[in-house]
């Protein structure tokens, strides 16, 4: 009977050995003693002798084959014996190749999960304070932003905690919440609000309970990061509509003649406004905590109510364009807003937003502004007025304009200067025509 | 150092030669016909039969190692199996020799000699002996697993398998082997049998089988001890701390002298299975120069410890010299040494490819192979014929087979379950026992009533406090000190404890270098209490094997630095045995070290680290004399290995914190629980040992100019330790910095700091700071200062790393930029 020869293992640790030199070779006399081949591990080396007598008939390695422990190397048996059943059987690779493939995707699974983790938890601006000045922070809404840290390496430490309260120096809970959130950690508060608005509406006996829209959820944190980072104030102002409204009638008229499309009022604020901001690049800016980013063109932003809520898509380079040609393009980008359809790119990028609630018959707001932009301009309504031109009581149509802007990046000064050019401008709007 | 011995310089300087004996080699000569007479017919066939049960079982090892089948039957080993084939008939010599009463001790390549000693000794006891023993044994679930699938109404066959499945039981790791599976080829032992622990340490079994001979001497118990080695360890100092120690004069020279308790030398027989390879280093002619093993008895005291060499491959020859050289050893003239010549045919492990030795000289030695050979002399001697013998080996071959069928069957032999049972080993980590005395059926040997003990009465007359009632301090001859404090449980312990033994450098008349046994001398036996010689592995291993045979000891290494020189000892002997065994042995010892200062480098090491690290010791540093006297209770009372660390720089310390001072009588301390010194609500301070006293003085600074008050917390314990006191203060406090003499780098603090940071990070007003000492040698006394932590490194660190203080002017520099340049140097 044929005795097939297996590669010894030689140690628990060797997994497989590499045939060094057959010194037989298919087809020889084998006796029993004689070496069949050398072989080695990553040790040492050794010679495996014959076992048994008779003829070498079959050899499943190589010289320089690494082969597996106790896997078949060769088959010594009678020349013509029937040595089928001691032939080692291929095994088919499609299945574990599969498996291997499965596992692969699994892997790559992962990668993505953590490389998501990395990046949220990889922000900037890390306040270094202590854990257990944090937790009494948490407790007391302690003012962080005006901690003095004592603690090593600019850390606040319980002790500079308490010298806030000692000092009265609390934030509200919103306040403190949203110091937190966009101090230390933006995102996660966001998805709580729905629960605080349900705590709000308890005490109503019947309610309903919608979830937000995504949308509303933007604009709620948006808005409210607005104002509780900002230091917002609004100024009042109002002009006389008297030539901008004559100038809009003219154009009613001829529109169709001189192929421009509908013009409106708040169209013409639009245009004095991008011609406006030129003289006032501290209206035209973002401010950037650290530092002001000036605009050399302006983006105008503009307050769309839409079925979803509010949205504020942005014609750019409104400063580059004729009153027609703004007109044109705000239509545009509100129209898509108001489809839905709009593109992600024109909701951002804005670089001065105007906001009108004018013909809802409001007289005066105070807009929110969009971070982190300097000003919002809100567009109020037309009312009559009077005032006195040559000692006689004249009626005039005023219409009002409330902008808010940015104590931190500008100071009220510059703000109203450019209110008053603004104001200016509409009122004198054909000579801003010619300009 | 006693004094009833006159060191004469006449007597010194007087000239001479030291003569030597012969050493027999291979004296055995005697004919089968005269052996005849002495063995029955019976017993020569039991001889071949053992050596065949050896060789068949080692054979089905390497089958398993290198083929991963036997006899038909598939299995895979990935653990040892260091085989012994060629070195049979040493192993059944020896253990025909032998009984119950005399404890034989192994190596890694000690399968043969436990099955020679259990066929041997269920050959010698009668049948319900072997079967009480059987049943006893791990609530009988051995014995019921043989029972049911090896059915047999002899009860002798049974308990040979018995033996034969606990041992490959254990070797594949199953729950049902000797020690659950927890010991391996390599630690296989079964303690009924004399058996005990085999050691995967090269020569790991000299010290602790002197320590078993101890145990036998210092308790008069019957019986040997046989330390088994091969010649390989005789490279091995610990081995040769042995010899001397089991050879030392005092043991037949002054352990009679009190009258009372006279006895011989240590029963121990250190026997070399000696087949002239240490792996593949072969010993004689190119790793030793001892020419031949048995030389080595001559160098060590004047009986040559009865040296002979001896032919392993004649089982007669080994009988023969094993039985004189038991009859020896009980009459009270050992230790005794046999180099028993052998050749392991097998290589040292399956991997081993014989690059060392000629395929020659394997063909030579498998051409006298001993069982080959006993055989072929006793068919051509007509004691048996070939059938005979056929059929022992066939019924050995066929009782393998099941019994490896057994053994590797997973629900018959199931492997520990950890996931089922996460704890498993957790639980048998410690013993956690209370016991008065090992032997409570005897009375303590001691020389004198306790009350008279020149010790107890000093203590009597001592104050307890360390102030006055008027808040004086109280002299230092007057007062209880922590030396006072360690030396009252151990004497209680004396007496109350027959078993208790210590030992250690210059512990009897000195009373130990500093002084914690003085006066002790004159109320405790000589064997009890001894002067060991320098050897530092040998204390500390004989305490293990001296434990193993259930005996209390508590041995001391003068200074920490020195438990270097026991490493083994103490890394893997004492501080494994009771889990390796599965919870069967327990290890009481107290392991007294002493960390030193003003004495530089190699004396002034706190290594509380080290010994914590290992898992299975317990490791406690009490700083006052009420701690220290109540943690020694606990720790002389338990029974788990303790490395007690005492401070030099505090021996003198009195008791500063009791109000009532160090109470008298018995109390103990539960190890685990850190004491709060000094209450404060500002910072807490952690410490270890003897910084105590330096973080006090720090706190009291940081009270008095800065306001700042802190709470002073006394670890006590290193291993057990329980958070729960300081992560409350810490909860009160927020701050955190943990001090203690050792160097800072890998310390218990930075253990416990980040611990603590773990577990009490929310209310962490600032990271839980590790002070330690500088990653430097230890320089001059005089320059300590910028090396131990002082009051002022500790208020430093605690300005700089934890809460700057208004005012406060730093010496030493804690910043993040030193702090990576010194980790980049390695400093």
């Amino acid at each position: 009977m044929a005795t097939l020869v297996i590669m010894p293992r030689q140690g628990q640790s060797v997994e497989s050995c590499v045939i060094t030199e057959w010194k037989k070779k298919k087809g020889d006399a084998v006796a029993e003693g004689d070496v069949l081949f050398s072989y080695e591990t990553d040790k040492s080396s050794f010679d495996e002798p014959a076992t048994v007598s008779g003829t070498l008939l079959e050899v499943f390695a190589e010289d320089g084959d690494d082969v597996p422990c106790l896997e078949a190397v060769c088959i010594i048996g009678n020349p013509g014996e029937d040595i089928s059943a001691l032939i080692p059987k291929k095994e088919e690779e499609a299945a574990p190749a599969a498996e291997e493939k499965a596992v692969e995707e699994v892997k790559e699974e992962k990668k993505e999960e953590v490389v998501v983790a990395t990046e949220s938890a990889d922000k900037d601006g890390m306040m270094k304070i202590s854990p257990r000045a944090k937790n009494l922070a948490n407790k007391t809404y302690a003012d962080l932003s005006q901690a003095t840290p004592t603690g090593p390496n600019g850390r606040i430490i319980e002790r500079d905690v308490n010298r806030l309260l000692d000092n009265g120096q609390r934030l509200t809970p919103e306040q403190y919440e949203n110091f937190l959130k966009t101090g230390v950690a933006p995102a996660a508060a966001v998805t709580e609000a729905p629960a605080a608005a349900a705590a709000v509406a308890a005490p109503v006996a019947e309610y309903e309970d919608v979830k937000l829209s995504n949308v509303r959820k933007v604009i709620a944190k948006s808005m409210h990061e607005s104002l509780s980072s900002m230091a917002q104030l609004t100024l009042n102002a109002s002009f006389d509509a008297t030539q901008m409204m004559a100038y809009r009638a003219s154009l009613k008229k001829n529109a169709e003649a001189m192929g421009l499309g509908n013009i409106t009022f708040n169209d013409m604020v639009l245009f004095a406004v991008a011609k406006t901001l030129k003289n006032h690049k501290d209206c035209n800016a973002h401010f950037l905590g650290d530092k002001m980013r000036f605009f050399n063109n302006v983006n105008l932003g503009i307050a769309v109510d839409t079925e979803r809520g509010l949205l504020v898509p942005t014609v750019f380079n409104a400063d580059k364009m004729s009153l027609n040609e703004l007109s044109a393009n705000a239509k545009t980008v509100i129209k898509a807003a108001q489809g839905g359809s709009i593109s992600p790119d024109l909701l951002s990028g804005g670089t001065f937003t105007v906001t009108n609630l004018g013909a809802m018959g409001v007289e005066s707001f105070t807009p929110v502004i969009n971070p982190p932009q300097t000003c919002i301009l809100g567009v109020c309504n037309i009312t009559r007025r009077v005032k006195q031109v040559n000692g006689q009581d004249v009626f005039y149509d005023a219409m009002g304009l409330s902008l808010t802007f940015d104590h931190r990046a500008l100071d009220g000064a510059p703000a109203a200067r450019f209110l008053k050019e603004l104001c200016t401008n509409l009122e004198n709007f054909n000579l801003l025509m010619a300009k | 150092m006693p004094k009833s011995q006159y060191v004469d310089p006449k007597k010194v300087f007087e000239p001479g030669f030291i003569s030597f004996k012969d050493i027999p080699v291979c004296q055995y000569k005697k004919t089968l016909a005269e052996e005849k007479k002495i063995y029955t017919k019976d017993d020569m066939m039991r001889i071949y039969h053992d050596m065949r049960v050896i060789r068949e079982f080692e054979t089905m090892l390497n089958e398993v190692k290198t083929k991963s089948a036997y006899n038909g039957v598939e299995y895979n080993n990935p653990g040892p199996a260091h085989l012994s084939i060629g070195q049979e008939a040493s192993a059944v010599g020896e253990a025909y020799a032998l009984d119950m009463n005399d404890f034989s001790f192994g190596s890694h390549r000690s399968h043969g000699e436990i099955i020679a000693k259990s066929l041997s000794s269920i050959h010698k006891l009668d049948e319900k002996e072997v079967y009480d023993i059987m049943k006893e044994f791990l609530g009988g679930t051995l014995l019921s697993i043989v029972e049911k699938h090896m059915p047999t109404s002899d009860i002798k066959e049974l308990a040979k398998n018995f033996i034969l499945y606990g041992a490959l039981a254990e070797i594949f790791a199953r729950t049902t082997g000797f020690n659950k599976g927890l010991g391996g080829s390599m630690h296989a032992f079964f303690i009924p049998f004399g058996l005990m622990p085999n050691n995967a340490i090269v020569g790991g079994s000299g010290p602790i089988a002197l320590g078993a001979a101890l145990y036998k001497r210092a308790n008069h118990k019957p019986g040997i001890v046989i330390a088994n080695s091969g010649d390989g360890a005789l490279g091995r100092g610990p081995v040769l701390e042995s010899f001397n120690f089991a050879s030392m004069d005092q043991i037949t020279k002054l352990w009679g002298m009190d009258g009372k308790y006279p006895d011989g030398g240590l029963p121990i027989l250190f026997n070399v299975f000696n087949n002239s390879y240490g792996m593949g280093g072969q010993t004689r002619g190119e790793t030793m120069g001892y020419d031949m093993a048995a030389r080595l008895g001559a160098g060590f005291n004047p009986d040559m410890m009865h040296a002979e060499r001896v032919n392993g491959y004649d089982p007669f020859a080994v009988i023969d010299a094993v039985s004189r050289k038991k009859e020896l050893l009980l009459a009270g003239k050992g230790p005794a040494l046999l180099d028993v010549v052998t050749y392991r045919v097998s290589g040292h492990s399956p991997s081993d490819s014989s690059t060392y030795r000629t395929q020659e000289e394997i063909d030579a030695w498998i051409a006298a192979d001993p069982i080959a050979a006993y055989k072929a002399k006793m068919i051509k001697g007509k004691v048996a014929t070939e059938a005979e013998f056929a059929a022992i080996d066939e019924d050995i071959i066929n009782r393998m087979t099941t019994i490896m069928k057994l053994a590797i069957n997973d629900e018959i032999s199931p492997r520990m379950d950890l996931t089922k049972n996460p704890e498993a080993i957790s639980s048998i980590m410690f013993s956690n026992q209370k016991v008065k005395s090992m032997d409570p059926t005897r009375e303590a040997e001691m020389l004198v009533p306790k009350e008279e003990c020149p010790r107890v009465k000093e203590i009597k007359g001592k104050i307890r406090t360390a102030t006055d009632e008027k808040g004086k301090p109280v002299s230092k001859m007057k007062m209880y000190n922590i030396r006072d404090g360690l030396a009252e449980p151990i004497i209680d312990k004396f007496y109350d404890d027959p078993t208790l033994i210590a030992y250690g450098e210059d512990n009897r008349d000195w009373g130990g270098a500093f002084g914690v046994y003085k006066k002790m001398t004159e109320a405790i036996p000589y064997h009890r209490f001894f002067n060991a010689p320098i050897s530092e592995s040998a204390i500390v291993g004989s305490a293990v094997g001296y434990a193993m045979c259930g005996g209390r000891a508590i041995v001391e290494l003068m200074y920490a630095d020195f438990m270097g020189c026991a490493g083994d000892e103490i890394f893997n002997q004492m501080a494994k045995w009771q889990s390796m065994s599965a919870g069967i042995l327990k290890m009481p010892i107290v392991l007294r070290v002493s960390v030193g200062s003003k004495y530089g480098a190699q004396h002034s090491q706190d290594w509380t680290a080290l010994a914590a690290h290992i898992p299975g010791l317990k490791v406690v540093f009490p700083s006052t004399p009420a701690d220290a006297k109540g943690l020694m209770t606990a720790a002389l009372e338990g029974t788990d290995p303790v490395v007690f660390f005492e401070s030099q720089r505090i021996y003198d310390k009195g008791e500063e914190f009791l109000a009532g001072g160090v109470p008298e009588g018995t109390y103990e301390i539960k190890m685990g629980d850190p004491d709060v010194k000094k209450e404060g609500k500002d910072i807490t301070i952690l410490t270890i040992g003897a910084v105590l006293y330096r973080a006090l003085e720090a706190a009291k600074t940081l009270e008095e100019k800065y306001g700042i008050s802190a709470e002073v917390i006394d670890t006590r314990s290193i291993v057990p330790f329980d958070y729960t006191k300081v992560i409350e203060s810490v909860k009160k406090t927020g701050k955190i910095v943990i001090v203690g003499d050792a160097v800072e780098r890998g310390s218990i603090m930075k253990d416990m700091a980040a611990n603590i940071s773990e577990l009490a990070f929310d209310y962490l007003d600032a990271p839980a700071i590790a002070l330690g000492s500088r990653n430097w040698i230890t320089p001059a006394h005089e320059l300590e200062t910028a090396f131990f932590p002082y009051p002022d490194t500790i208020i430093d660190c605690i300005h700089e790393k934890i809460m700057p203080i208004p005012g406060y002017v730093a010496k030493h520099n804690f910043s993040d930029v030193e702090k990576i340049e010194r980790y980049k140097k390695g400093v």
